[in-house]
């Protein structure tokens, strides 16, 4: 499969677009409408690439998705900020135990994921904010390995969630409950298919049709795995700046892939080529 | 004659005590504004080898061919708090060669081969992948050619690896033959208490 | 190495100028923020692990600098002595043995007066630099040394001396007018090594450092250039009596004036002189002339004494 990049939003600068410090998640709706949480402000940009909305978070946000009925989840240190979709604040779950830093948000029906990068688990909580079980911590490491200190993960649509394990260069697969079925992924420094370096794949993107979707660091670049770990494609290897690390990635539902440039500030937008199965 | 030699001899011990008054006088000036001790310094946060931000140099060896002292003063020092303890180092490992049947790469980055791998904590041994591992440079054998150090800055790495002046071998040189050769000034005089204050104060570390 | 070595301090000083502008630009590079200390903590790692500590090896003690001074001071007092009332020639020769092995050797010749010309210069003029105290010391100690008693530092206590003064062989006398040319060379040496000194730290050269002859040789390695000077210098030596003293040493300049007002000095025979003119040819580096000792010449190698019928071994054999 290919992958051509067909727009780049946002940018490094004070424009009401751009960002100044960060840009650190990344979700895309239904409507292929992209949100993108950083500094401290949720943007969105609509399929077209213009900005149409954004509003202030009041910490800055690590992560951001957007659940069925469109509300927007802002994940933060500490607490997770959660906004209807015109931009206004309706909700704020606090847990400063097991909200270290949510660096990932995703859902499964009525149940909210969200990562801990502090306590390097995930959590799983119920619609109305009660925790209800720790995923990813109930092995020898006490967690996931994230030297990067960021967790990310995806679910499908099954209810499985993919989580990266960047220090044991694999994706692993648990269930909700927090029950580890398997991985795929192993170190290689010249296979694409293999994660390179010390720490990779720093990030993940889970689609319905179960493609894992991956950014890497070091030689940034951003991968397409089947379900069972097969390689599809390599999106994009050579476009993003090279000290970037923990690039956000989001897939929208026609297949076109967001990748956030954390150095440049800005999102890469790709599309595969024509003809091409790209769908999620 | 004798009247001559004694004028003489007051005018010479006159002008002899006027010099070693100009003497005295300059050398108390200078104690004024004197300081202590002085050392060198690397400063990591110009140091072309773990300056954040520039990726894709080459390595830098100046420190190592440049040193007057044979087996150069500037070695390769790991920040033990910050380092990842990571199971596959960039630092150790030579992350661009092949992989090995046991899943790691196949060479060793260093080389001197001064660094040593050793798992620690509740070690696991079924799963080498499960443990954490501590990475301890000999510095008998680092020369300071600066490779761990590229290679553990970030992105890479996590930057715990630096180059450090040990101060128990450097020669104090009045003019520190690497800061003269040094493309990023990062040899910096600094007084002996701050010789262990490894970042600019006000730097980001 | 094709590039001469000024040359290359030049270019080099100038591409530092240029690299410093981009270097600043440049630093204002990406602001890495890690959000958490990312690093395992002791409680992840478990097992009882803990933090080794960072080895942090201090610099050699301060007390052993200040000694070093008080040794200068005493080599120079042994000197003076040896030269001016005890008359000895081997006391002499003993103790340039012994400096040669402590301060040559063995501190490997660093710091030193000659270098310590640079540190002053520079402490002059460049408010911002502080010098250390033990540096000042060394710079003056000798100077006042020599304004009262003449070059007792050159006697055997600089190791650069007590180096060139073992390998004289058959040394040659220069003709006077040849060697106060040759000693306006160093002059021109300590002018160029001021004016390098004081330039702003960009540009800032320390020469008599870069081009120690005799450092390789202690240090037992060095840059080629350094070493081959050192040892035609050594080689000239043998023949010429010191010629980095005598023509070369900055250090020995500022001696040289100093010397000139020094109420002792090295004194041939006083009252006992024969006009035999043996001390003349004996003395190596021409500091003897119509036979009495050219104070700011006199490199206090007691050699003359050792001539005289009147004092040395011979005088002491006929039991004079």
């Amino acid at each position: 499969m290919q992958y051509t990049q067909i727009q780049l939003l946002a940018g490094k600068g004070a424009g009401d677009h751009e960002f100044t410090a960060a840009l650190r998640g990344l979700a895309v709706d239904r409507l292929d409408f992209v949100y993108a949480a950083g500094d401290r402000e949720v943007k969105v940009f609509d399929n077209a690439g213009r900005l149409r909305r954004r509003w202030s978070t009041s910490q800055p946000g690590l992560s951001v998705a957007v659940c069925g009925d469109g509300r927007v989840f802002v994940g933060q240190a500490g607490q997770v900020e959660i906004f209807d979709h015109a931009g206004r604040l309706t909700d704020t779950w606090r847990d400063q135990e097991r909200l270290g830093l949510v660096t990932a948000i995703d859902f499964f029906k009525d149940h909210v994921f969200l990562a801990d990068a502090r306590n390097r688990c995930i959590r799983r909580y119920d619609g109305g904010g009660k925790f209800l079980n720790d995923i990813g911590n109930d092995n020898r490491m006490k967690g996931l390995l994230i030297p990067n200190g960021v967790v990310d993960f995806g679910v499908d649509a099954q209810g499985i969630l993919h989580a990266a394990n960047p220090g044991k260069h694999r994706v692993e697969r648990y269930t909700p409950e927090g029950k580890l079925l398997g991985d795929f992924g192993r170190f290689d420094g010249r296979d694409p298919a293999g994660f390179s370096g010390c720490c990779n794949p720093t990030n993940v993107a889970v689609t319905d049709g179960a493609r894992i979707w991956v950014t890497e660091k070091a030689g940034p670049r951003a991968k397409v795995y089947d379900s069972g770990g097969t390689l599809l494609a390599v999106i994009a290897a050579g476009v993003f700046d090279p000290n970037c690390k923990n690039m956000s990635i989001a897939v929208g539902w026609r297949g076109r892939v967001y990748v956030a440039d954390t150095v440049k500030l800005a999102i890469f937008v790709f599309e595969p080529r024509a003809g091409e199965a790209g769908a999620a | 004659m004798s009247d001559q030699m004694t004028r003489r001899g007051a005018l010479a011990t006159a002008v002899r005590g006027a010099a070693a008054v100009a003497l005295g006088g300059t050398a108390f000036h200078l104690v004024r504004q004197a300081g202590g001790q002085i050392v060198w310094n690397v400063d990591a946060t110009r140091c072309v080898n773990s300056r954040v931000g520039e990726t894709g140099v080459e390595v830098c060896g100046l420190c190592t061919t440049e040193c007057v002292v044979v087996q150069s003063a500037v070695r390769a020092v790991n920040e033990f708090s910050k380092c990842g303890r990571c199971y596959i180092c960039p630092a150790y490992f030579n992350v661009t060669s092949a992989a090995n049947e046991k899943g790691l790469p196949s060479e060793k980055l260093c080389p001197r081969d001064a660094i040593e791998r050793k798992p620690i904590g509740e070690v696991d041994p079924d799963d080498p992948a499960n443990n954490f591992y501590e990475y301890v440079i000999d510095e008998a054998k680092c020369d300071g050619c600066g490779k761990c150090v590229m290679a553990c800055k970030e992105p890479l790495g996590l930057g715990s690896i630096q180059l450090r002046v040990r101060h128990n071998l450097c020669v104090d040189c009045n003019h520190c033959a690497i800061a003269t050769a040094c493309p990023k000034d990062a040899i910096q005089q600094a007084p002996v208490e701050r010789a262990f204050d490894h970042v600019p104060p006000g730097a980001n570390p | 190495m094709s590039i001469e070595p000024r040359t290359r301090a030049l270019l080099s000083a100038l591409a530092g100028l240029i690299l410093l502008f981009a270097a600043h630009a440049a630093g204002q590079a990406i602001p890495y923020e890690r959000p958490v200390q990312v690093a395992p903590q002791e409680e992840s790692i478990g097992g009882g692990y803990v933090t080794p500590p960072v080895q942090k090896p201090k610099p050699r003690a301060y007390w052993l600098e200040v000694l070093d001074v008080g040794l200068l001071a005493a080599a120079m007092g042994v000197a003076v002595w040896l030269v001016l009332y005890r008359r000895s020639r081997n006391g002499v020769l003993a103790l340039t043995v012994a400096c040669l092995g402590y301060f040559g050797f063995y501190r490997e010749g660093c710091i030193c007066p000659i270098g310590s010309i640079q540190n002053v210069a520079v402490a002059l003029t460049d408010p911002r630099y502080s010098i250390p105290m033990v540096v000042t010391a060394v710079f003056f100690l000798p100077l006042l040394v020599a304004l009262f008693f003449g070059r007792a530092f050159c006697g055997g206590v600089c190791p650069l001396g007590a180096i060139q003064e073992l390998v004289v062989l058959k040394p040659v006398r220069v003709p006077r007018r040849l060697d106060r040319a040759l000693g306006l060379l160093k002059y021109a040496y300590l002018g160029l090594a001021v004016w390098f000194a004081v330039q702003p730290i960009a540009q800032r050269q320390f020469l008599i450092c870069r081009f120690d002859p005799f450092v390789g040789f202690f240090r037992m390695t060095g840059f080629a250039h350094m070493l081959y000077i050192g040892a035609a210098l050594l080689a000239v030596g043998m023949f010429v009596g010191r010629p980095y003293c005598r023509y070369l040493c900055p250090y020995g300049g500022l001696l040289e004036w100093v010397t000139r007002l020094a109420s002792r000095g090295v004194t041939v025979t006083p009252g006992k002189e024969l006009d035999c003119g043996l001390c003349q040819e004996a003395c190596p580096y021409g500091a003897i002339e119509k036979m009495r000792a050219v104070r700011p010449k006199c490199l206090y190698c007691a050699r003359c004494f050792s001539a005289c019928p009147h004092e040395g071994p011979l005088a002491k054999k006929k039991g004079a």
